[in-house]
């Protein structure tokens, strides 16, 4: 049988750009100044593990670049290599390249040669020309005399890991060969092999691992070190890690303060690895230690890649039974009698249950946010050193989740906020001693959960929004009237108009006033909405407020005539019946009605949308008062019918956009109800009185 | 298949061989189900044999469990074998995996 590697492509594919993304975050605490040997160690595992899998599959570019940078990290590991900025930038720009070579791999597009290469002599101008025979302070030598300053409960002497592969660990192209070597270069090892499952030749399935391994590292390893090593191999191996020595010792001494040496006396640790053989009689647990740590594998629980369609799929099949389960719901309601409220209770629990599923599945596409801010330490870092300005990033709440969709729109309009701010908000030093800050400009990225809803906010300290500054622009644009007075909100909105930008220098970083329309576009594309707060002098925020999801959404469900709209819950206000006294017209026209002190538009869904209404009298019906973008609106409905969670049904895959709405969804009775964009429907009204409008003054 | 296998070879040394196994340049788990057919075909003979692993370039952990379970076959039986040459490759791997006293030929 020829085994088909292809197969694993994806998977090699994936958890390489996982691996990369370690590489970066531990090359930049490096260039924070961090001289952690285990950042070293991470990043040349990553290199490592690289080469390995482009070997194994056959990706020959690949394999030929990271085993360059493989060497020249095992130098930075073996202390002969001093770890300084132009180090770290080259190993950065490495680890760009390697992610290039990686999609274009993946693609099936040749790789760029001439960058490679560009790259590849750098790197060897860099190991032939400056070999450092000395070890140096940053890293070598004393990276390694940093061992001992983990934390105390971090240190062990060693480490006893018994490695049993599962049948399927080399098929899926993973090798232990690999894996022991890898381990090997963390301490020194040794490795004993058990052969006592190989069966004969005659039943051998030589693609099945049938060897397994007890192995001691010896040295001040972290047990992350460790673990990180059979992360390729999670879920298709047995795996148990325990420390041994006098810290492992010491953390069970509350428990078992007498205990005895170990049984078995282990063979002296060689430099280099020793193997022996224990074929049937394996090595008994040393003394008490058994309980001193937990295992490895087992207790992180294992984990599977999933494609997002096989969950979709999973979520459409739900959303279709949530539908069924209405249906039923409303053909038992007029039922009479003790087995029809039998029937009823029955279908309560099932309402309940099927909540509980559809919850289920919509978690399994949340991710953290984390794998969005995990993009700005790099980005922060190229732009300070671009500026010339002195930067500190903070993250906070990047555990905060959302779903995958809602994550992947909303990376770039972070992106365009964060240059913003690091190119126009934040001072250069200079500038900043000058005002009496320190020269280190602090730019905040957080997130957290409010109301069934994600909050990300950007804030930097920087100099603030100049609003005399944007109100003059917008004067000049013609945005704003000459003598039209403005609150402080939309002073600072009016950055989100198309093209507007107050920058005295259009530079390569932002400036060009592209950016921020696009950032609210996509914010608002989302379900989402977002504001900004500015002090002079002090700094500013944008504050983004996310739907968790973009495949259900709390409804109220309203009636006009014969159709059901559903209107998003967190756009509602409050829904009131009118007063004959609350309502007005603006120049005899549109409608508006006075609410406590603020006068806010009567938008007609049936006018709109130009179906029959039952009623077209507002005292008749209900106005709901809708919020979005900080505009108000009252949309007059016939009446209000239930509250209820709906799976949104896109009507752009299924029909065509249609502004306004945001979807359709089934209701219990097999209706289709559209649901409304609240944003969109603001707009629609207003673009349709300003035609009104403008054909009135022709007229 | 990169592996040459041969099925009989003239006794090298003083040893009269009865067998011969090369493992060609490439002992991976992309030869190894060719491999280990060779290597039943040659377990008919009553040895002793000899392994030649001198011209390995590419092994992983399949290639080198097949190699043991080859010298474990060996050793039940308690048939004789050699190692007519082990790379550097092959002998790297085999300190790695542990498995270098699997590997020594009871006779």
């Amino acid at each position: 049988m020829s085994l088909d590697l292809t197969q694993f492509h994806e998977t090699f594919f994936a958890e390489s750009a996982e691996a990369l993304d370690q590489m970066e975050a531990a090359l930049l605490k490096l260039s924070a100044g961090d001289a952690d040997l285990d950042l070293v160690n991470t990043i040349f595992r990553v290199a490592h593990s690289i080469k390995g899998g482009s070997a194994t599959f056959g990706f020959s570019d690949v394999a030929g670049f990271t085993h360059i940078l493989e060497t020249l990290l095992d130098q930075m590991r073996g202390g002969k290599r001093r770890v300084d900025s132009a180090l770290v930038d080259t190993l950065l720009r490495s680890c760009d390249l390697m992610r290039a070579m990686l999609a274009d791999t993946q693609a099936k597009r040749p790789v760029d040669k001439a960058r490679v290469s560009a790259l590849h002599a750098e790197i060897e101008l860099i190991m032939a020309g400056q070999a450092e025979a000395a070890p140096v302070p940053a890293m070598s030598a004393p990276a390694r005399a940093a061992v001992p300053q983990l934390a105390p409960e971090e240190i062990r002497s060693g480490w006893r890991i018994h490695f049993v592969p599962g049948p399927k660990l080399l098929r899926n192209g993973n090798d232990p060969l690999r894996l022991l070597r890898e381990l090997q270069t963390l301490a020194p090892c040794d490795i004993r092999v058990d052969a006592k499952w190989v069966p004969p030749l005659t039943d051998l399935d030589p693609e099945e691992c049938r060897l397994s391994w007890k192995i001691e590292v010896n040295g001040p390893v972290k047990e992350a070190a460790i673990k990180s090593v059979f992360d390729w191999v999670e879920g298709e191996c047995d795996l148990n890690i325990e420390a041994f020595g006098p810290a492992a010792e010491a953390a069970v001494a509350p428990s078992a303060p007498a205990a005895p040496a170990p049984a078995v006396e282990l063979p002296a640790v060689a430099p280099a690895p020793v193997a022996s053989v224990a074929a049937a009689a394996p090595v008994p647990a040393a003394g008490a230690a058994p309980a001193a740590t937990p295992t490895a594998a087992h207790a992180d629980g294992g984990s599977i890649r999933v494609s997002i369609e096989k969950i979709d799929e999973l979520l459409n099949s739900v959303g279709e039974l949530v539908i069924t389960q209405s249906v039923l719901s409303q053909l038992a309601a007029p039922l009479e009698g003790h087995e029809a409220e039998q029937l009823r209770n029955a279908l309560g629990q099932l309402e309940r249950h099927m909540r509980g599923l559809q919850e289920s599945v919509m978690r399994v596409r949340m991710l953290p946010i984390s794998v969005v801010f995990n993009r700005f330490p790099r980005l922060v870092r190229d732009l300070g050193q671009r500026l010339g300005k002195k930067l500190e990033l903070r993250l906070t709440g990047d555990s905060t989740e959302l779903d995958k969709t809602v994550l992947e729109k909303i990376g770039d309009p972070l992106v365009h906020l964060v240059r913003n701010a690091l190119d126009h908000g934040i001072e250069s030093p200079e500038m900043r001693l000058a005002a009496g800050k320190p020269a280190h400009g602090v730019i905040e990225l957080s997130a957290y959960h409010k109301g069934g809803n994600v909050i990300v906010e950007v804030s930097d300290d920087g100099g603030g929004l100049k609003r005399e500054k944007i109100l003059a622009k917008a004067r000049e644009r013609g945005l704003v009237g000459a003598d039209e007075e403005l609150s402080e909100d939309r002073i600072y909105n009016l950055i989100f108009a198309p093209g507007f930008s107050t920058a005295d220098v259009v530079s390569d970083v932002s400036g060009r006033g592209v950016g921020m329309d696009v950032v609210k576009r996509n914010i608002n594309e989302l379900g989402g909405h977002v504001q900004i707060h500015s002090t002079a002098g002090k700094g500013s925020m944008v504050r983004i407020r996310l739907p968790l999801t973009l495949a259900i959404l709390d409804g109220q469900l309203a009636r006009v005539g014969e159709e059901v709209y559903v209107v998003p819950i967190v756009s509602i206000v409050e829904t009131i019946q009118v007063r004959e006294e609350a309502v007005g017209s603006v120049a005899n026209r549109a409608q508006v009605l006075r609410l406590r002190d603020d006068y806010l538009p009567i938008v007609r869904l049936y006018d709109l949308f130009g179906i029959e209404p039952q009623y077209t009298e507002l005292l008749d019906g209900l106005l709901m008062i809708v919020e979005a973008d900080g505009k108000r609106v009252g949309l007059f409905v016939d009446e209000l019918m239930s509250q209820q969670q709906v799976v949104i049904k896109s009507l752009e895959t299924n029909f065509r956009p249609v502004s306004g709405l945001a979807g359709a969804t089934m209701l219990g009775d097999g209706r289709v109800a559209l649901i409304l964009d609240i944003p969109g429907i603001i707009a629609r009204f207003e673009s349709r009185e300003g035609r009104r409008g403008a054909a009135t003054r022709a007229a | 298949m990169n592996s040459e296998l041969i099925a009989t070879a003239p006794a090298t040394g003083g040893t009269p061989v009865n067998g011969h196994v090369s493992l060609g340049t490439s002992c991976t788990i992309h030869e190894v189900q060719a491999l280990r057919a060779h290597m039943m075909a040659q377990a008919a003979h009553t040895g002793p044999f000899e392994i030649d692993g001198g011209n390995v370039q590419q092994v992983d952990t399949a290639g080198v469990q097949l190699v043991v379970a080859f010298a474990l076959d060996c050793l039940e039986r308690g048939v004789p074998y050699s190692w007519k040459g082990r790379s550097q490759v092959l002998d790297e791997a085999v300190r790695v995996l542990g498995v270098g006293a699997l590997l020594e030929s009871p006779g």
